[in-house]
């Protein structure tokens, strides 16, 4: 071998480039070969196109490179308006939202379950009922529970809060007591009368001058708003002056049975008033009677508060005399009352001409 | 012509006995893969696939419409590392 090979690379050195060169080209058709091969097989076991996609879906899943998405062309904060649904109510909530609603929802917090269970209940009401009636009986008292309870609290807020409504829906009620008790009009004044009797002639008298002192319906106390409190009409204060001060105990259980049916005329209110300011005091001056007709007029412009008047008077007597306490003790003192009416027109009568004087 | 037929079947033996045709022939896949004439020729060979049809297809072919590429690609570098190295092996066994 060694003696072979020193004669003929040592002569001629183009010999020893052209084999240089042949093993080279061996070589790299060794490597085109494999790569036929292994080409050939890949063809026949049928993989070797897998990687290949038309280029609509190349394009289609390009990488995206622009400011504010990510490599997909997704806005990466879209997490944020995420919705999912509820497992239990099946409704869509905001992922944000999404675990205080559960908590809610399945009744694992403190007031939830009461609501969740309330739910459930009424749920199942609904379903009941249709498929019998007679199973679900308790159910629905608890429903009806429920519902008058929501009712009473209701009701209360609204006689908390002095709106109007509530005096409006009441109107009806007065009016029918109203109309069973101006039968006796005695007791319907020594109602009022025992009212203001503890107050003392003296205090309702300087009450009266700065406050506007309108009897409220359900609380059964003086409005303790200036004169002009926007609440109450110059007609109800006025009342309640008349009322409390003049010697009325004829003069409003006429006034009532006039105002309390719907067919209230203007003409005789007028008359009603200004007869009333005439008894009150004799020495009436024209502004009084002026103010006294604005006063009616301002009512009869808005004639449903007209009706409220006398159910006003009306409520608050019947009111104070359950406070008084009835039986024997209700009878001595309509002795005291009616007595005290009697003597209440001498002192009161200048005192109101002079109120009014004031206010004008 | 005998005498460089049998040189040269003594030089092949010798680079088999040695393993240097391994070592060889190891070097240039890296090499050609590193250059990316393997991914040259493999799309050249997909042409090849989808004018012949899937099923129509024979290695002779493939080597027909390959070899002549596959020689034309190599990378420069690549051929005259190659060359050197066998010339280095060449040199080194007949100075022995």
């Amino acid at each position: 071998m060694k003696m072979e090979d020193m004669p003929l690379s040592g002569p001629d050195n183009t010999k020893l480039e052209a084999l240089v060169n042949d093993i080279y080209s061996e070589l790299v058709e060794d490597a085109c070969l494999g790569l036929c091969f292994e080409v050939h097989r890949a063809v026949k076991q049928g993989y070797f196109f897998l990687d290949e996609t038309d280029q609509e879906s190349m394009k289609e899943f390009e990488i995206v490179d622009q400011p504010g998405v990510d490599i997909f062309g997704q806005v990466y904060n879209q997490w944020k308006n995420k919705e999912c649904e509820c497992p239990n109510c099946k409704r869509l909530i905001a992922a944000s939202r999404f675990a205080p609603h559960l908590e809610k929802c399945l009744g694992m917090g403190r007031n939830s379950s009461r609501i969740a269970n309330r739910r459930l209940a009424s749920n199942n009401n609904t379903s009941k009922s249709e498929s019998d009636q007679e199973d679900n009986d308790d159910l629905n008292d608890n429903d009806w529970s429920y519902g008058a309870e929501k009712r009473a609290k209701k009701r209360k807020s609204d006689k908390s809060q002095n709106s109007p409504r509530r005096s409006k829906t009441l109107k009806h009620k007065n009016g029918e007591l109203g109309s069973s008790m101006s039968a006796d009009p005695y007791k319907y004044n020594y109602n009022a009368g025992i009212n203001y009797e503890m107050l003392g002639p003296d205090e309702v008298r300087s009450f009266l001058t700065t406050q506007c002192g309108v009897i409220s319906e359900h609380t059964k106390k003086m409005c303790t708003r200036s004169q002009r409190c926007p609440q109450h009409t110059d007609e109800q204060r006025m009342a309640v002056r008349v009322f409390l001060l003049g010697p009325s105990a004829p003069v409003l259980p006429e006034a009532d049975s006039v105002a309390g049916p719907e067919s209230f005329d203007i003409p005789d209110g007028q008359a009603l008033m200004s007869r009333l300011q005439w008894e009150d005091s004799p020495e009436i001056s024209p502004s009084d009677s002026a103010s006294s007709k604005a006063s009616t007029n301002h009512s009869d412009s808005r004639r449903p508060k007209k009706k409220k008047r006398p159910p006003l008077g009306l409520n608050s007597g019947g009111g104070i005399g359950s406070l008084s306490g009835g039986g024997g003790s209700g009878g001595s003192q309509t002795n005291i009352s009616l007595s005290t009416k009697k003597k209440k027109p001498k002192l009161t009568a200048p005192s109101i001409s002079s109120i009014y004087d004031d206010l004008n | 012509m005998s005498k460089d037929y049998q040189l040269k079947a003594s030089i092949n033996q010798k680079l088999i006995e040695m393993g240097e045709r391994e070592r060889l022939k190891e070097l240039l896949r890296a090499k050609l893969v590193e250059s990316g004439w393997k991914d040259q020729l493999k799309a050249h060979c997909k042409d090849v696939v989808r004018e012949k049809g899937l099923e129509h297809v024979t290695v002779e072919d493939l080597v027909t419409e390959v070899t002549p590429k596959g020689r034309a690609l190599v990378p420069d570098n690549v051929k005259k590392e190659l060359l050197q190295r066998i010339r280095a092996f060449l040199a080194q066994h007949t100075a022995l």
